[in-house]
């Protein structure tokens, strides 16, 4: 069997009264796109965390690569290419100013011209991150995720805000994508359809159901991946749990 | 995952990370001058309001009260604005923007994000030093200390002093309204007990040894006794010393990259 790129399991984390995590296990294989749907509050953000090592589980294990994200921090850094949500950037830097103090982090970076185009920001080089348009901005920061190499990639909120052509923008340089492992966590169920191969549905901690986009479909009995999330979780999308009370 | 790969993981970062974020956060400087308006005009501005009446009389070595007594202080408060006030709404900033933790996912250590903001703070303190001194000097005849070597290391500890008291503040301070509001508060508390308001012989006894031996009392204190060509007190040095490495270690143990 593949070594798998992450291995997450039986991760539990709580804050105070609230278990944000429940024994929540899962895999992303080696150039695999694992889609982590929920609504606001479902846990997703903290998943993502745990994950990338920005904090440590209370119980259960996380893997990136072989590696504790935590324990092997910088390893894992230099394998891991992170795309949060609402992280903002040095405001007055312009988009090659950042590329290159992004580059000098990795110890084998893309090339500035190479991460740059890959998000078709060329023409926006010497524009300072203030700037930017919202999508220019996401634009930039998945830019920012990739330009390590990483070997995993994990993308959270991609596309939430911006236009569709924005959006648009954005998957095609994610399905550039083709040797990079991916978490993308996402309630953009047409995003999620398009973009994962496996997707894990989050409720109030916990997975309620994982496999293919139509798979999950399926088990559901549904018609579309937001049909079966409905069904299957009883949330409508726009559910909004703000998950930073829970944090 | 193989051994060849993990060392390759583990390579990069480095100097050359940061040197890269120092040139970032120093351009981040140069492109919003606004916060060098205090720590650099203010103390410029003291040094003018006093600077007529003080270098008149002369009071050992052609060294006058505007070099024994007013330029440590102005140098004192170029320093503590700096590290205390602006460098942790900075840092503060950076953390409530997300800004640190979007560094926090890359493989640069936070020590390598503080130490930037160090050198970036530390490079605007030896401006605003240069700048309070060349004014010194060129307007009002102000003279080099007798004993230059001892007040170039009470320079250098007292940015080591105060700017560990300033990563404390950024380290604690959980907005950047806290850490303004709380590095104002510590400048002025030290300021005033270390006679930025008027000769600290003015205060009772027992407020007159506490701020002797806080960070601003013992900068003023070892840079007018170098600037004067006496010994430098060892409270001074121990004092800036103490502060420097425990500020320090406060700092590297509670530092946050998150909200």
């Amino acid at each position: 069997m593949t070594e798998p790129a992450v291995l997450v399991e039986n991760i539990r984390k709580r804050y105070k009264d609230t278990v944000a995590v429940d024994d929540v296990s899962f895999r992303v294989d080696p150039g695999e796109v694992l889609g982590v749907l929920g609504v606001n509050g479902a846990g997703k953000s903290t998943t993502i965390e745990l994950v990338a090592g920005l904090r440590a589980p209370d119980s259960g294990s996380v893997r990136v690569l072989g590696l504790d994200p935590r324990k092997d921090r910088k390893a894992v850094r230099q394998l891991l290419g992170v795309q949060l949500q609402e992280a903002q950037l040095h405001d007055a830097l312009t988009v090659s100013e950042l590329v290159d103090m992004y580059r000098s982090f990795y110890s084998d970076p893309r090339s500035a011209d190479e991460v740059i185009e890959m998000v078709e920001l060329g023409g926006k080089r010497d524009t300072r991150f203030e700037s930017l348009s919202g999508g220019q901005q996401q634009r930039l920061s998945i830019a920012l995720a990739l330009v390590g190499r990483p070997r995993v990639v994990i993308l959270d909120e991609l596309t939430t805000g911006l236009d569709p052509r924005a959006r648009r923008r954005i998957w095609a340089a994610i399905e550039a994508l083709t040797e990079e492992s991916v978490i993308l966590v996402s309630h953009a169920m047409d995003e999620v359809q398009r973009l994962c191969d496996r997707v894990v549905l989050l409720d109030a901690g916990r997975i309620v159901a994982e496999g293919t986009p139509a798979d999950v479909v399926s088990q559901a009995g549904a018609a579309n991946l937001e049909e079966a999330f409905v069904a299957i979780t009883g949330h409508d999308l726009d559910a909004d749990e703000d998950e930073e009370d829970v944090a | 995952m193989t051994e060849s790969t993990i060392q390759t993981a583990t390579g990069g970062g480095g100097l050359r990370a940061l040197a890269m974020l120092v040139r970032g956060e120093a351009k981040m400087v140069i492109r919003d001058t606004a916060g060098l308006v205090i720590p650099v005009a203010l103390p410029l501005l003291i040094m003018v309001m006093n600077a007529s009446s003080a270098n008149s009389e002369e009071i050992v070595d052609g060294r006058t009260a505007l070099d024994i007594y007013v330029l440590p202080i102005v140098f004192a408060i170029v320093i503590a604005t700096i590290g205390i006030v602006n460098m942790p709404s900075f840092l503060t900033i950076y953390r409530k923007t997300g800004i640190l933790r979007r560094l926090a996912v890359t493989p640069v250590s936070p020590m390598t994000v503080l130490s930037a903001q160090v050198i970036v703070s530390l490079i605007q303190a030896l401006l605003g030093l240069a700048i309070a001194f060349t004014v010194a000097a060129v307007a009002f005849d102000a003279r080099l200390p007798i004993d230059l070597g001892p007040a170039l290391g009470i320079v250098v500890l007292s940015i080591a002093a105060m700017y560990a008291l300033g990563m404390v503040v950024a380290s604690l301070a959980p907005t950047p309204n806290a850490a303004i509001a709380i590095g104002l508060i510590v400048f002025f508390a030290i300021g005033a007990l270390g006679g930025m308001f008027g000769g600290p012989d003015t205060l009772p006894d027992v407020i007159d040894r506490i701020g002797s031996v806080l960070p601003f009392g013992a900068s003023v204190d070892g840079l007018s006794a170098a600037w004067a060509g006496e010994t430098v007190p060892w409270r001074c040095w121990v004092s800036l010393a103490v502060t420097a490495v425990l500020g320090a270690g406060v700092a590297a143990t509670t530092f946050r990259w998150d909200r």
